[in-house]
C-alpha cells in the first residue's frame, strides 16, 4: 500500500480520539434539545453549559460572551457585519490577506453602503499597524485583521493594531481561525472586541465554531429565530459539536504547546530539504512570526495543480496556492498582495503539518517533491509562464 | 480521483517530452487567462510525422493531453495533423472534466500549428 501523508491540517484536522470518545454519548444517549424544560433536555443544556466553560477557561473569558456558530465562515460574517449593521453606516478598516470569509462580508457591507479599506501587506504578508492608524477615520466603525494567515501563517500585530483600536474607541474583531488552540491569544492584551474560532482546525469536529464578543460591545445577530445564545444566534444548538470543541479545546490546553514545538521543527527540516535538492524554491511567509506547521513553497515556472496531483498520486496531501476553475487560472489573492511575481505564485503549494507528522513523513515529502518537480520541469518550455 | 488512468499514466509517464533540435516543423498554442502552453516539434519523412517531442507548462491534465497528443499523431499524415481535432485527444485521454477541456484544446491547437509550419517549409523547399 502507497503510504499515506495528511499535510493540509489548516483546511482541516482529524478529530482527536478523545474528542470523538466524548462526543459519542451525544448522538444517541443524550439527545434532547437544550432548549427543552425536560430531563432530556436539562442533560443536554447541562453538556452544552460545561463546554462553554471549557472554551471560555482556555479564552481567559466569560462563558456569557461566547456565542457558538456553525464554523469560521459563520463567526466571520457575524463578527464583520454584526458589529458594522449594528452601528447602521460608517468605515470599516481590513486587510487584503483576510480569509474570503471576512473579504466578501466586507464586500456585502459596500454593496450596502459601508465604505472599506483594504489594508495592503509586505512581502511576508504582514499588515503595518501604521498602515491601521492612517487608514482611521471619524467615522470608522469597525477593525477586522486575521490572527494567522491560512495560506502563509503570517502571524499579524494583532497587540499594536488592539492598542490603536482601543485608542480609537473602535471595536476590534479578529478572525483566529488559524491561531486558536495553536498559538497563545489573550483577547484582552490585545484589545479584542471579537473573535472568531472553530473545532475543526484543532482536532475538534466540523460544523462547530464560536464567536467571542467581548460584554458591551454592539452587535447585531445575523440569524433570527429562537432565543438561543443569549438570543445572539438562533437555531437549536449542535450538542454533539459543542461538546467536543470543548473537549478539543480541553486537549490543546494540555498540548498545545509541546506540539508546537514539535512541528515547527518537522515543518523546518521539510523546507530544509527542499530547499537543499529543489533549484529555485522560495518559502512564502514571515520568517519568525509564523504559524509552526505551515509552510507555503513556491516552485518557480511549476503549475501548483500538477505538483498537488502529482503528490497525490503518491499519498500526500497538499494543497495548491493557486486555484485553476474553468480554464482561468487565479493566483492566490494573498501572495498577489505580498508582491509575490506571478511566475512564481503560480506555483505555490501549501503544506500544513499537524500532531501525527512524523520526520518519515516529512522525508518521503521531501524526496517525492523533489523527483515530482524535477520530473515536471523536465516536460516544460524554458521561460513558460 | 477525477482524472482516468490514462490520464494519470501519461501525467506520471509523459512520451516524448522535450526538446528537438532542427525540428521540420514547430508550434505552440496557449490557453488565455490560464497561462497553458504547449509546443510540439515534428520530425516529418516523406509527408508523414516519423518523430514528436513536446514540451508544456500547465496542470496535470495539459501536460497528459500533449504526452498523449505526440502518441496518436505517430505516423500520421501531415496535412491529417493540420486539422487535428481537441476531441480526438480528449478521447484518447479517456476524457477530461468540464473544467478541464482546455488541455486538450490547447495541445490540439499546438499540433495543428507545428503541422502548418512543417507544411509551410515543406512547400518553401520545393519553391527554392
Amino acid at each position: 500500500m502507497t503510504r499515506r501523508v495528511y499535510l493540509d491540517h489548516n483546511a482541516s484536522t482529524p478529530v482527536h480520539p478523545e474528542v470523538v470518545a466524548e462526543m459519542l454519548p451525544y448522538f444517541s444517549d443524550v439527545y434532547g434539545n437544550p432548549s427543552s424544560v425536560h430531563g432530556f433536555g436539562r442533560d443536554a443544556r447541562a453538556a452544552v453549559d460545561a463546554a462553554r466553560d471549557r472554551v471560555a477557561a482556555f479564552l481567559r473569558v466569560r462563558p456569557d460572551e461566547l456565542v457558538f456558530t456553525s464554523g469560521g465562515t459563520e463567526s466571520d460574517n457575524f463578527g464583520v457585519k454584526g458589529l458594522a449593521l449594528a452601528r447602521g453606516r460608517g468605515h470599516v478598516i481590513t486587510s487584503k490577506v483576510e480569509h474570503h470569509a471576512v473579504l466578501r462580508s466586507a464586500q456585502a457591507l459596500e454593496a450596502q453602503g459601508f465604505a472599506v479599506s483594504y489594508l495592503p501587506v509586505d512581502q511576508h504578508g504582514m499588515v503595518d499597524p501604521d498602515d491601521v492608524r492612517r487608514a482611521l477615520r471619524p467615522d470608522t466603525i469597525a477593525i477586522s485583521i486575521m490572527h494567522a494567515n491560512s495560506e502563509v501563517g503570517t502571524i499579524q500585530p494583532v497587540r499594536a493594531i488592539g492598542a490603536l483600536a482601543r485608542e480609537a474607541g473602535v471595536p476590534f474583531h479578529v478572525d483566529a481561525v488559524q491561531t486558536f488552540g495553536k498559538v497563545e491569544i489573550d483577547v484582552d492584551a490585545m484589545n479584542i472586541d471579537a473573535l472568531s474560532f472553530s473545532g475543526h482546525k484543532i482536532y475538534g469536529p466540523k460544523g462547530i465554531a464560536g464567536l467571542y464578543i467581548r460584554r458591551g460591545t454592539k452587535m447585531v445577530s445575523i440569524q433570527h429565530g429562537g432565543e438561543h445564545e443569549r438570543r445572539r444566534r438562533a437555531g437549536t444548538e449542535n450538542v454533539p459539536g459543542i461538546v467536543g470543541l470543548g473537549k478539543a479545546v480541553e486537549v490543546r490546553a494540555r498540548d498545545m504547546k509541546t506540539e508546537a514545538e514539535a512541528v515547527s521543527a518537522l515543518r523546518d527540516r521539510m523546507w530544509e530539504g527542499i530547499r537543499a535538492r529543489v533549484l529555485e524554491v522560495r518559502l512564502n511567509g514571515h520568517p519568525t512570526e509564523r504559524l509552526p506547521g505551515t509552510a507555503n513553497i513556491c516552485y518557480r515556472n511549476v503549475e501548483s495543480e500538477s505538483i498537488v496531483l502529482a503528490l497525490d498520486l503518491k499519498g500526500i496531501a497538499v494543497s495548491a496556492g493557486s486555484a485553476c476553475t474553468a480554464g482561468s487560472v487565479e493566483p492566490s489573492h494573498v501572495l498577489v498582495a505580498m508582491g509575490v511575481p506571478l511566475d512564481w505564485a503560480m506555483g505555490a503549494v501549501r503544506s500544513s503539518l499537524g500532531r501525527s507528522t512524523t520526520a518519515e513523513d516529512v522525508d518521503y515529502v521531501v524526496a517525492s517533491v523533489t523527483e515530482v518537480v524535477r520530473r515536471i520541469r523536465q516536460a516544460m518550455p524554458v521561460g513558460a509562464a | 480521483m477525477r482524472y482516468s488512468p490514462t490520464l494519470v499514466d501519461h501525467f506520471l509517464n509523459p512520451r516524448n517530452a522535450g526538446l528537438m533540435r532542427e525540428a521540420d516543423g514547430s508550434g505552440s498554442d496557449e490557453y488565455a487567462g490560464c497561462g497553458d502552453l504547449t509546443r510540439f516539434y515534428l520530425r516529418v519523412r516523406e509527408g508523414h510525422l516519423a518523430e514528436a517531442r513536446f514540451q508544456a507548462y500547465g496542470c496535470g491534465p495539459t501536460i497528459a493531453a500533449a504526452s498523449v497528443a505526440t502518441e496518436l499523431a505517430a505516423g500520421r499524415a501531415v496535412e491529417d495533423l493540420a486539422t487535428l481535432k481537441a476531441q480526438e485527444i480528449e478521447d484518447a485521454l479517456d476524457g477530461l472534466p468540464e473544467d478541464r477541456k482546455h488541455a486538450a484544446e490547447v495541445a490540439a491547437g499546438a499540433m495543428r500549428a507545428a503541422a502548418l509550419d512543417a507544411l509551410r517549409r515543406r512547400h518553401g523547399n520545393r519553391e527554392a
